[in-house]
Formats: C-alpha cells, sequence, structure tokens
C-alpha cells in the first residue's frame, strides 16, 4: 500500500473520539471486546467495527483465544502518522524561523 | 445467577448441511482457526453421552480446550450439550449450549443458547466472538451447498 493511503486510514481511523478511546484504553495493555465495550458504554458490535477499523490502520492487533479475541495495539503503531507530523512540523518550524529573522530585520531596519 | 447468550443466524442451506458444517471435524479448521499454522484438532462421537474434544489456538502454549458431552442428538434439527472449556492459562469455564436448526423454504434459521456464563463480563466476552464463528460457518455452509447443487 503506497504510503497516502496507509496515512489515511491512520488519519480516518484515529479521526473518531471512540477509536481514540479504544487506543488509550489499549495502552494500558491488552483487553476482550467487552472491556472495551464497558466503559465507553457502547454496544459489543459497535466496538467491534470500531475495533475493525483500527485493525486495518494497523494501529490495533487482535487475537482470537478460543471463543474470545483479546485487542492490543498494533506493533507499528503509530509510527507513519508520527513521521509526517514531524516531518511537516519541522517544515513549519524552518518557515517560522525565516518569519522571524525576516521581522527582526525589519524592526532593526525601521530603527536604523 | 446465571449469564446467558442467544444468537440466530439464517443461512441458504438446509438443515442437514448446517448441521453437519457445525460438527465436522474437517471443517473446524476453517470455522476456527486465524491462520494457516494453527493448530486444531477436532474428535467427535456423535450420540447421546458421546464427547466432542476440540483443541485449538495459534501454538501450543495458547491452546483453548472444549470438551463437550452430548445431551441430545436430533440431526439435523436438535443438539445440546454441556462444555468445558480449558483455556491456555488454566482457567475453566463450564456452559451449556442448546442450537436448534429450524428449515423452511430452502434456509436453515439457527439459533444458539449458551447458558451458565459467571459473570456478564465473561458472557460478553464470548458474545463479541461467536458472530465471527457464525459469519466463518455461513461461508462454510455456501461452499457446501453450491458443492452439493453442482
Amino acid at each position: 500500500m503506497v504510503q497516502s493511503q496507509v496515512l489515511d486510514r491512520t488519519f480516518s481511523a484515529l479521526s473518531d473520539p471512540t477509536r481514540r478511546d479504544i487506543l488509550d484504553r489499549l495502552a494500558a495493555g491488552p483487553a476482550s471486546i467487552s472491556e472495551l465495550a464497558r466503559p465507553i458504554g457502547i454496544s459489543l458490535p459497535g466496538v467491534m467495527k470500531h475495533v475493525h477499523i483500527l485493525e486495518e490502520a494497523n494501529l490495533v492487533v487482535t487475537e482470537k483465544l478460543g471463543r474470545t479475541r483479546e485487542c492490543r495495539l498494533g506493533p507499528e503503531q503509530m509510527a507513519d502518522a508520527t513521521r509526517w507530523i514531524e516531518r511537516h512540523r519541522r517544515q513549519w518550524e524552518r518557515r517560522l524561523d525565516r518569519l522571524e529573522t525576516y521581522v527582526e530585520r525589519r524592526q532593526k531596519g525601521v530603527r536604523a | 445467577m446465571s449469564h446467558d447468550l442467544r444468537l440466530e443466524r439464517t443461512f441458504d442451506a438446509g438443515p442437514d448441511v448446517v448441521f453437519d458444517a457445525f460438527l465436522d471435524p474437517g471443517a473446524q479448521r476453517a470455522l476456527l482457526a486465524d491462520g494457516p499454522d494453527w493448530i486444531v484438532e477436532s474428535e467427535v462421537d456423535l450420540r447421546v453421552g458421546g464427547t466432542w474434544t476440540l483443541v485449538w489456538g495459534s501454538s501450543r502454549d495458547k491452546l483453548f480446550r472444549e470438551v463437550a458431552v452430548f445431551s441430545e442428538v436430533d440431526r439435523p434439527s436438535r443438539l445440546a450439550y454441556a462444555v468445558t472449556a480449558t483455556f491456555a492459562d488454566g482457567r475453566t469455564l463450564e456452559t451449556e449450549i442448546e442450537i436448534t436448526f429450524e428449515g423452511k423454504d430452502g434456509q436453515t434459521n439457527m439459533t444458539l443458547v449458551q447458558t451458565g456464563f459467571p459473570s456478564a463480563a465473561i458472557r460478553d466476552d464470548f458474545k463479541g466472538d461467536w458472530p465471527n464463528f457464525l459469519k466463518r460457518l455461513e461461508h462454510v455452509v455456501m461452499e457446501r451447498a453450491a458443492a452439493g447443487a453442482a
């Protein structure tokens, strides 16, 4: 899958507050579907749909244990999204640095 | 207090196809395995008092075992059994399962009732993955129905 599609999936998965709640919960350790559903207060099928979307984005992996399923954070977690955000953060910092330099020069020029 | 779960699903095939697919040792890999390297073992002695032993998991140290003892066997319309499940960490769970297969107009409505869960949380853990199993069963049933029609 090309990089932009990976990012589309990641950011789309992260755009939902329930899915972010699920990731917060899984950051504390693995959980079953019902353990994820209880604090969020939505139905099991609803949680399963959210988990499926997170699984497709590789943010979560699930493992079948008998007739139950355990969820945990994916091995890659948010590496691609983090790299993308970091790259853009550095670009913006460079732009802001240049703007700062420009403003300082102008101020010095006005005072002179 | 017992916590129960009830599931229903309609299949586009007769009750005999659904009943046999549910129990067939040869179908269990398609129903239970999450990958080609999974361990799946099934032995069934289909009679009242007979046992059905199912073992599956991603590796030897993650095996889940179910030993069922049949209390009712009425092919292809009804099945009841008491099942002792043993998790990989040694925990055990005893429940009872009743399944009816009602045929109508070439379809089968399967109703599964599992009783005896000690808590709603454990019941919900099972409830969370049964739909996935039934979806897989539907796939197996469709393949067998198509093969039978060919």
